[in-house]
């Protein structure tokens, strides 16, 4: 089996070793997702809108948001700082595997996990809460929806990968990381749709890679974006990609070069 | 023995507060961003308020007050119960028997003496909005003021039992950050009045896990809102969970086998 | 030659920081350092096959050259070729056939049964099914773990899990393998185990090893050939038994006596390091060893007598002189 697919299926199983911990992280996520549920419930009016998301809409997009969370937002790769800090990085090196895709592939056995977890939560949720959803009926749409979640996943490692790179020069990877943490959980649009914003706002925001983590995607499941929007969407949120991408081979190819010329 | 204890811990929040010092550029991006934390939520609600006017009957300033005052709770207990957050290293490295050998209560050298002087900054914008809040509301008197204050100390009564708890399952299982966070997310469901949850949810977060009981009584007292019952109510929980914690840490020490190398 | 050093020097800068809170107040406005010489100029050549035993005291620079070799660091002077390559280009065909194992660092995952490491090096490495196989089988027969490997490596001892990790930096057959401090940690019939089973690898295989360590016994055991570094740079390369004719030719030998003796009783020839009743210590010839030995046993009453070998960092010291 492929190396790096072999990672995956290990990172899956060390999941099921974890089970407990696991299992707490999904409540916790749970217990999240209820508190802006119940908020949304509390705010939009029965039969009204809030700025033109009724109840349909508002509580599909929560839960919603909540699955591509699984996709895009489950994670291993945050210990990429820790593990430059540590010098286990120079166990990586002696060997010839990609670094990179090896953290991909840790992140895919993970997510594979979470997204399953969170598929048995939403029914759940969905049995126990009967919130009125709208279901995505055009196939086309829901697979640019697609799409756009993996163009959000690879944004997000990218993303950890970056912070991860701190490490080469500094013991603490976790300030910068719970800063972007917060940025995120604020302009994802895990707390709200980010086109309640005043336009101005929201025109700025369209231009941030945060945007197409959570909102994006979900938007176009939601059907309210015309084809030109998306594909607009879908043509930012790939040049912040690449921009990225040229940063951490950058910030990479100076990390190594400091890091083998100190040692750990 | 009061002032040896605070003696102690003094020394102790000295000492933390110099670790952080080093990595001075951590801590203050870490306060950085509670701050960002605090402002994005409260821009959020003004957002949310600005359309709808109201969020189950409570108007902009009494919902600020609400979110002030979860944040003021939220900054006091991580302020004090900061060495919680240190505890799994402690039991898996076996560092905890020492906590058991020295001549001070274990409980307290778990509990307290990890503070963090940069978290002041976030308490006293805390403070600063209860009470702007309190000022824009009006119709205060001095006895809703005290009550408030009251069932203050009672929140916090009530989330030290949670840490005790908390630091009950890390010494039986060395399982810490996973019921910590947890206690975060479940108490984070009031930063807004519970009235917005449906019931049962609601009951459970009143009686249960009484977030409800730690961050929307004391708003609600002051407003005039809670009846006498449900301060008796309140201090009778806190109470009774702070005497099942102390029991509980007494069977954990007990049955504590220390770590294996 | 497989491998081939020529006047590798390695420097690197170390910060100063006085201790306390003004210092680290100070260290924000200015730094000052130091260039730590960590190899200054060594030069040497190995051949296939060559069990190699870097010795030195601590600081010495042995953890570094290895690096060096094996592409963890690149070099601030000097040419390495090992294998033909260049190590810190780190090209895949040349970590293929390498393997390094550094003390503290584990590779294997915790939670799971170490095979399943031991088949992910297999997919890293391109080993094909049949070679993989036959190394498991070989290696975990003569480390004695072969019903281990199933068992999730947290519930292993360290001494069985230094045994797994060794097979899974082994399972490509690599042409040269880095040991570095192998036997720290461990207790003493897990450091011999050990130094057999590198032994018998190096024979079996004809893999070229390259240890550091500070035991003597790791280097007396297992190496012909030692590499004495000190402060960065060599000061003895060859044979361990002319390291010892010329620099150790003594052992010390610590005796606990159960009555005390006139020190006029001890023969004048032999040197004394401690008397201090009830210890005695005694620095004695090799020649000379088993004969003063029987004479003490024969003449005084004691409870205990030891024979130590001369403490490397003494025989370094020597060496250096």
């Amino acid at each position: 089996m492929n190396k790096y697919l072999l990672v995956a299926k290990n990172t899956w199983y060390e999941t099921v070793a974890y089970r407990f911990n696991f299992v707490m992280w999904r409540i916790r996520v749970v217990f999240q997702l209820l508190t802006v549920y119940f908020l949304w419930l509390a705010i939009i009016p029965e039969n009204g809108d809030f700025l033109g998301y009724t109840k349909p809409l508002m509580l599909t997009y929560v839960l919603g948001t909540s699955l591509i969370a699984s996709i895009a937002l489950a994670s291993r790769s945050y210990g990429i700082g820790d593990e430059i800090n540590n010098g286990n990085l120079s166990n990586f090196l002696i060997k010839p595997i990609n670094y990179f895709l090896y953290w991909f592939s840790k992140d895919m056995g993970d997510k594979a996990m979470n997204i399953l977890f969170s598929v048995l939560e939403l029914t759940m949720l969905f049995l126990l809460l009967h919130p009125p959803i709208f279901i995505q009926t055009n196939i086309f749409i829901i697979f640019l929806a697609l799409i756009s979640s993996v163009i959000a996943l690879i944004l997000y490692f990218l993303f950890n990968i970056l912070l991860g790179l701190i490490g080469f020069w500094s013991p603490d990877v976790w300030a910068p990381r719970f800063i972007f943490i917060i940025l995120l959980n604020f302009f994802a649009g895990s707390l709200f749709p980010l086109d309640i914003l005043p336009k101005s706002v929201f025109y700025f925001l369209r231009a941030l890679p945060f945007t197409y983590i959570l909102y994006f995607p979900l938007k176009i499941y939601l059907g309210q974006l015309s084809q030109i929007e998306i594909y607009i969407g879908v043509f930012i949120s790939a040049i912040w990609v690449l921009i990225i991408y040229w940063f951490v081979r950058i910030i990479w190819a100076k990390g190594i070069a400091a890091y083998t010329a100190y040692g750990r | 023995m009061v002032g040896k204890y605070l003696k102690i811990w003094w020394t102790m929040t000295r000492i933390a507060s110099q670790i952080a010092f080093v990595s001075r550029f951590g801590a203050i991006i870490f306060i950085l961003g509670k701050i960002l934390r605090f402002a994005f939520f409260l821009l959020f609600l003004l957002l949310l308020i600005s359309k709808t006017k109201v969020i189950v009957g409570y108007e902009i300033w009494q919902v600020i007050l609400f979110f002030a005052t979860f944040n003021l709770i939220d900054t006091v207990v991580q302020f004090f119960l900061r060495e919680v957050y240190r505890f799994r290293s402690y039991v898996v490295s076996g560092d905890f028997d020492y906590f058991l050998i020295k001549p001070i209560s274990p409980l307290f050298r778990s509990l307290f003496g990890g503070s963090d002087v940069l978290d002041i900054s976030m308490l006293l914008i805390s403070v600063g909005f209860v009470i702007m809040s309190i000022f824009k509301i009006g119709d205060i008197s001095l006895s809703g003021v005290l009550v408030y204050l009251l069932l203050i100390l009672n929140a916090f009564l009530i989330a030290l039992t949670f840490h005790i708890f908390i630091l009950v399952v890390g010494i039986l299982t060395t399982e810490v950050d996973n019921t910590l966070w947890l206690y975060r997310d479940i108490t984070q469901m009031g930063r807004l009045p519970i009235d917005i949850y449906k019931e049962p949810i609601r009951g459970i977060l009143t009686f249960i896990l009484p977030v409800g009981i730690m961050m929307t009584f004391p708003p609600k007292s002051l407003m005039g809102l809670l009846s006498i019952q449900s301060v008796m109510i309140a201090l009778v929980v806190s109470t009774v969970l702070l005497y099942v914690s102390l029991k509980c840490w007494k069977f954990a020490i007990s049955r504590y086998a220390s770590a294996s190398s | 030659m497989i491998i081939s050093v020529s006047h590798l020097s390695k420097y690197y800068q170390a910060y100063q920081k006085a201790p306390g809170f003004l210092g680290s107040v100070r260290s924000l406005i200015s730094r000052k350092y130091t260039t730590v010489k960590a190899v200054d100029g060594i030069s040497f050549e190995i051949d296939t096959g060559e069990l190699v035993g870097f010795i030195g005291p601590n600081g010495a620079g042995k953890t570094t050259t290895l690096k060096c070799l094996s592409g963890l660091l690149y070099p601030t002077n000097g040419k390495i070729s090992v294998l033909g390559f260049t190590p810190f280009e780190r090209k895949k065909e040349f970590l293929k056939q390498i393997s390094f194992v550094m003390g503290q660092k584990n590779q294997l995952w915790w939670e799971l049964p170490a095979l399943d490491t031991l088949l992910l090096n297999k997919e890293i490495y391109d080993v094909p099914n049949n070679k993989f196989d036959e190394v498991i089988k070989e290696l975990s027969k003569l480390l004695e773990v072969e019903d281990l490997l199933k068992i999730q490596v947290k519930k292993l001892s360290l001494g069985q899990r230094m045994k797994c990790e060794l097979i899974a930096s082994l399972i490509h057959f690599p042409k040269v393998l880095f040991l570095d401090e192998p036997t720290i940690g461990l207790d003493v019939v897990m450091q011999k185990k050990l130094r057999e089973f590198i032994k018998e690898y190096n024979k079996r295989y004809k893999a070229t090893i390259i240890l550091t360590s500070h035991y003597m016994d790791d280097v007396e055991d297992l190496c012909k050939r030692v590499i004495v570094v000190n402060r960065g740079k060599i000061v003895f390369d060859g044979n361990l038994s002319d390291l010892i004719k010329r620099y150790a030719p003594y052992k010390i030998i610590s005796v606990t006596l159960e009555e005390n003796i006139d020190p006029k009783s001890i023969d004048s020839s032999l040197e004394v390091i401690t008397f201090l009743y009830p210890r005695l210590v005694l620095k004695v010839k090799n020649e000379k060893v088993n004969d003063t030995a029987s004479q003490i046993l024969k003449n005084f009453k004691t409870r205990d007598l030891t024979i130590e070998d001369a403490d490397i960092e003494d025989v370094i010291r020597r060496v250096y002189e």
